[in-house]
C-alpha cells in the first residue's frame, strides 16, 4: 500500500531560508576561535574587534575566569532547576545583593538574559486598560515585550520631551496606569535618553518609567554604575533594567529598583519563573564583575579614553560619526551599498565591524557601526583609523 | 527583466489655473482667450530630465506612451529611445476623451506603472477607465491637486519613479479627489473623495532579527488596524460607529464583514450595518436614536485632510454633538510619512478653533498601537 502524503510538513523551513539568502539578508554566522579579545581569530583570520559589546574587555579578565572556575569548583556546573523551585543558589542571591549595592538601589533581580527580563516583566507591569509610552527608537526586545501585554501603546518621537508630554497628556485622561519606557543608551546611534527629563515628566503625571540600560551599564555613570548614576537620579527610575552580557563580559539580565519591584517581579515573571537559573560559573563572573568594577576604575578610564580618542581622529579625517555620546561610534557612509563594501574591506585589512543599513537606519545614513573596547591600545586604534582613512578615501567617504 | 512604464501627458492640464479659472476642463477655449500658456509639457520634461540626471541607464525601461504631445514629443526631447506609442490624438487640441482612450490601450500593456501629468481631472479621467489595475504617479501640472497620487514637485516625482524602478517603494492605495462639481455650480468650493486607486508608498518595516528588518505589505498593516477596530466595536457595545470614507477604513469594513460604502459614510452598531451612504440630516437623526457615537476616519488626499474633504456629512453640528474626543484617526505608517501634518478645516471657526487649541492628534497606526501627529487647521 502506497501511503499519500497530506502535506510536506518541513518544505517551508527550506524555502524560506533561501529566500533570505536570495535576498541576501541570510545571516552569515563568523565563527570566533580565539574568544572576543581586541585582537580575535573571526573565520580564521586575525582582526582587530570593533563589533562586540564586550567594552570593559571584562570577559577575559583573569579574575572573572577565577570567579567562574572557583564557583564551579564550589556548586558544580549547573544549579539544577528554577529559581522558584530548588534552582536558587547562594551565589545567585550574593550576585543580587552586591548588584543592589552598586547600582544604589534598594534590590536587585537577575533573570536569565535581558531578553527574558524584559519579556517577562513589561507584560506583568502593564495590562487592559493601561498605556504604555514608548520611545519610537527602542530595541526589539522591548517592541516584543510590550507586544504580549493588552495595554495600549504609543509611540514617541525619538529623545523628544515635548512629544512625550503631549502623549502623556492625552494618556492621563484615559488610562489607569502608564509606563515610559526606553533605552538608555540607543544601539544604532549611541545616543542617551534624557532620563532626568523622562522621570521629571513621569512624576507630573503619576507614569512609571522603565529603562533598558543594556549599553548604558558598566559604560556611563560614575564607575559605570549606568544611567541612573550618569543623571544622579540613581533609585529614582522606576524599573533599571540592563544586562551582564556587554561590559560586565558575562552574560544575564537584570533589574535594579524597589524591593517591592523585585517581589513582585519574581512573582510574576514567566520568563524567570519557567527557565532554568544561571550555571554557578556565570554567577561567579557576575561578582567578580562588579567586585572588578568597583576596584578597578581603569577599565571605564581606558573605555572612555579610546572612545574620545577614536571619534576625535575619525572627525579629522573628515567621517560623520553622528550625535553619539558613547563609545558606540557611528562611521556615517550614507549608502547601503558602499558600507556594506567598506565592512568587507576593512574585513580584509584586519578589522571587524558590522555596517548598519536601511531599513535600521534612514536610506541616506548607512553605516559602519565601530563599538570601542577598553582593552584596544592607542597603536590598534592607530591602525583602525589609517584603514578607515585609506579605504574612507577609495570609497569617496571623505 | 522589462519593467513597463506608461507615459501620458494631458497637454491642457493646468492652463485654466494661472488665468483665474478652477480648472481647465471644458473651459480650455476662455482659457487660451485669457492668455493661458501650456504647462503640462513643460512640468513632464522637467520630470524626464530630472530622472535621466539621477538614474542610470535602465537598459530594460521600456515607455510606452502616446503620440504627440500626449507623451512621444518629450520623451523624444529627452533623448528617450527605447518606447513604444499606442495611441494617437485625432483632432488638434485633445480632451478628457483623449486621456480615457489612451488609458483603455494601456490596459493592454501590462504596464508596472503609469505616469501622468497634469492634476485632479486628469487623475479622475484615467481612474475611471483604470480603476485599480495599474498603480499611478502623477507629475504635478494641474489647476487642482488634492488626489494622493502625486508627486510633491517634478522633482520629488522623479525620485519617486526612481526608487520605485529600484524597488524600494511599492504599491498602496491612494484616493482621486476632485472638486465637488455640484456643489461648485451652487457657488461652493469642496473637494470630494472620488475613487481609490493604487499608488506608490513607503514600504512599512518590521524589526523581524537584531539587524534586519522585513517589509510588509500595506494589507498587512491594515489587517492589524482592522484588529485594532474589532476590539474596538466589542468594547464599545452600546455605541454608534460611523465608517468614513477611504481605502484604509474600507479595507477594515470588509474584513470586518460589514459592507461598506467606499466614498460614503455609514453607520454600524453592534457590528451590523444600521444605515448606508447617510448624509449629515440623517447622521444627526442617528444620534437622537443613538447617542453615544464614535467616528473612525482616516487622512484623505495628498494634504492629510481628515475633516472638511470628502467627508462634508461630519458637519460642525455632527462633530459637536459626537464629541472631538470620539473621534478615532486611523492611518498607516506609510500614509503619516506623505502626510505627516493633519489637517481640518469644518468650515466653523469655533470648532476649528477647538482643533487649533488640541494642536495634535493621536493616530492610530497599529494594533493598539498610536502615536502623535500634528494638526492644522488653516484651510488651502
Amino acid at each position: 500500500m502506497t501511503q499519500i502524503t497530506k502535506r510536506n510538513a518541513n518544505k517551508f523551513l527550506k524555502d524560506e531560508y533561501d529566500e533570505l539568502v536570495k535576498n541576501h539578508i541570510e545571516w552569515n554566522i563568523c565563527v570566533l576561535e580565539s574568544g572576543s579579545k581586541p585582537h580575535s581569530i573571526v573565520n580564521g583570520k586575525e582582526v582587530i574587534m570593533m563589533c562586540s559589546n564586550n567594552y570593559l574587555n571584562l570577559s577575559n579578565h583573569p579574575r572573572l575566569i577565577k570567579g567562574a572556575i572557583e564557583a564551579a569548583k564550589k556548586y558544580g556546573a549547573g544549579s539544577g532547576s528554577v529559581r522558584a523551585i530548588a534552582g536558587t543558589l547562594k551565589i545567585h542571591t550574593e550576585v543580587e545583593k552586591r548588584l543592589a549595592k552598586f547600582k544604589r538601589t534598594e534590590s536587585a533581580l537577575i533573570y536569565q538574559t535581558g531578553f527574558a527580563a524584559n519579556s517577562g516583566l513589561i507584560p506583568q507591569l502593564v495590562g487592559e486598560g493601561d498605556i504604555v509610552i514608548s520611545d519610537e527608537l527602542n530595541h526589539g526586545s522591548i517592541i516584543d515585550g510590550v507586544r504580549l501585554t493588552k495595554a495600549d501603546r504609543a509611540i514617541f518621537k525619538h529623545r523628544d520631551m515635548s512629544d512625550l508630554e503631549r502623549v502623556l497628556k492625552d494618556a492621563d485622561k484615559k488610562y489607569r496606569r502608564i509606563l515610559i519606557i526606553t533605552d538608555g543608551v540607543f544601539s544604532m546611534d549611541g545616543d542617551i535618553a534624557p532620563m532626568d527629563k523622562i522621570v521629571k515628566l513621569a512624576n507630573e503625571f503619576g507614569a512609571m518609567t522603565y529603562v533598558d540600560d543594556a549599553h548604558g551599564e558598566g559604560v556611563i555613570g560614575e564607575d559605570g554604575r549606568g544611567i541612573g548614576a550618569h543623571f544622579h537620579i540613581e533609585g529614582k527610575i522606576d524599573v533599571e533594567m540592563g544586562t551582564f552580557s556587554k561590559a560586565f563580559g558575562v552574560v544575564g539580565g537584570l533589574i535594579a529598583g524597589s524591593q517591592d519591584l523585585v517581589n513582585f517581579a519574581y512573582n510574576k515573571s514567566r520568563t524567570w519563573l519557567l527557565s532554568g537559573s544561571h550555571p554557578p560559573a556565570v554567577s561567579g563572573a557576575q561578582l567578580a564583575a562588579i567586585d572588578v568594577l568597583e576596584t578597578e576604575p581603569e577599565h571605564v578610564r581606558r573605555l572612555w579614553d579610546n572612545t574620545k580618542y577614536f571619534k576625535k581622529e575619525l572627525n579629522s579625517l573628515g567621517f560623520n560619526t553622528g550625535g553619539s555620546e558613547t563609545p558606540i561610534t557611528p562611521v556615517i557612509v550614507g549608502d547601503s551599498g558602499k558600507a556594506k563594501e567598506l565592512s568587507n574591506k576593512l574585513f580584509d585589512e584586519g578589522i571587524f565591524a558590522l555596517p548598519i543599513v536601511f531599513p535600521m537606519v534612514a536610506r541616506d545614513k548607512a553605516r559602519i557601526r565601530t563599538m570601542i573596547n577598553a582593552g584596544l591600545t592607542k597603536k590598534d586604534l592607530d591602525f583602525a583609523l589609517d584603514k578607515f582613512g585609506k579605504l574612507g578615501k577609495q570609497l569617496s567617504i571623505i | 527583466m522589462s519593467v513597463k512604464i506608461g507615459f501620458l501627458i494631458n497637454p491642457i492640464a493646468g492652463m485654466g489655473g494661472r488665468v483665474g479659472l478652477k480648472g481647465t476642463d471644458n473651459v480650455l477655449e476662455t482659457a487660451v482667450k485669457l492668455g493661458a500658456q501650456p504647462i503640462a509639457r513643460l512640468k513632464a520634461e522637467e520630470m524626464l530630465c530630472e530622472f535621466s540626471s539621477i538614474s542610470v541607464n535602465h537598459p530594460d525601461l521600456v515607455w510606452i506612451t502616446c503620440d504627440g504631445d500626449m507623451g512621444n514629443n518629450e520623451l523624444e526631447a529627452v533623448g528617450i529611445k527605447n518606447k513604444q506609442i499606442i495611441y494617437s490624438p485625432t483632432g488638434n487640441t485633445t480632451s478628457a476623451n483623449d486621456t480615457k482612450a489612451a488609458s483603455k490601450i494601456f490596459l493592454n500593456h501590462h504596464l508596472d506603472l503609469l505616469i501622468f501629468c497634469g492634476g485632479d481631472g486628469t487623475a479622475r479621467d484615467i481612474f475611471t477607465i483604470i480603476d485599480k489595475k495599474i498603480p499611478l504617479l502623477g507629475i504635478p501640472a494641474g489647476v487642482k491637486m488634492h488626489s494622493g497620487v502625486f508627486g510633491i514637485t517634478t522633482k520629488a516625482t522623479a525620485k519617486i519613479l526612481q526608487e520605485f524602478i529600484n524597488k524600494r517603494l511599492t504599491v498602496g492605495d491612494a484616493e482621486i479627489m476632485d472638486l465637488d462639481e455640484e456643489l461648485y455650480r451652487k457657488g461652493e468650493w469642496k473637494v470630494r473623495l472620488y475613487g481609490i486607486v493604487k499608488g506608490i508608498i513607503e514600504p512599512t518595516y518590521i524589526q523581524v532579527g537584531k539587524t534586519y528588518f522585513e517589509s510588509v505589505s500595506d494589507d498587512e498593516v491594515k489587517e492589524e488596524l482592522a484588529e485594532h477596530v474589532k476590539d474596538e466595536l466589542e468594547k464599545y457595545q452600546d455605541w454608534m460607529f460611523l465608517f468614513c470614507s477611504g481605502g484604509t477604513i474600507d479595507y477594515i469594513a470588509k474584513k470586518l464583514n460589514i459592507k461598506h460604502t467606499l466614498l460614503g459614510i455609514d453607520a454600524i452598531y453592534q457590528k451590523q450595518l444600521i444605515a448606508v451612504d447617510v448624509n449629515e440630516e440623517q447622521i444627526l437623526q442617528l444620534l437622537k436614536k443613538y447617542p453615544k457615537a464614535k467616528i473612525l476616519l482616516s487622512p484623505i488626499g495628498a494634504q492629510g485632510f481628515i475633516l472638511g474633504r470628502g467627508n462634508l456629512q461630519l458637519s460642525p453640528a455632527v462633530i459637536n454633538k459626537i464629541g472631538i474626543e470620539n473621534i478615532i484617526v486611523i492611518a498607516t505608517p506609510s500614509k503619516l510619512i506623505h502626510t505627516p501634518i493633519l489637517r481640518v478645516d469644518t468650515g466653523d471657526k469655533q470648532l476649528d478653533h477647538c482643533f487649533a487649541k488640541q494642536g495634535y492628534l493621536m493616530v492610530v497606526i497599529g494594533y493598539r498601537l498610536s502615536r502623535v501627529v500634528k494638526l492644522q487647521t488653516n484651510s488651502f
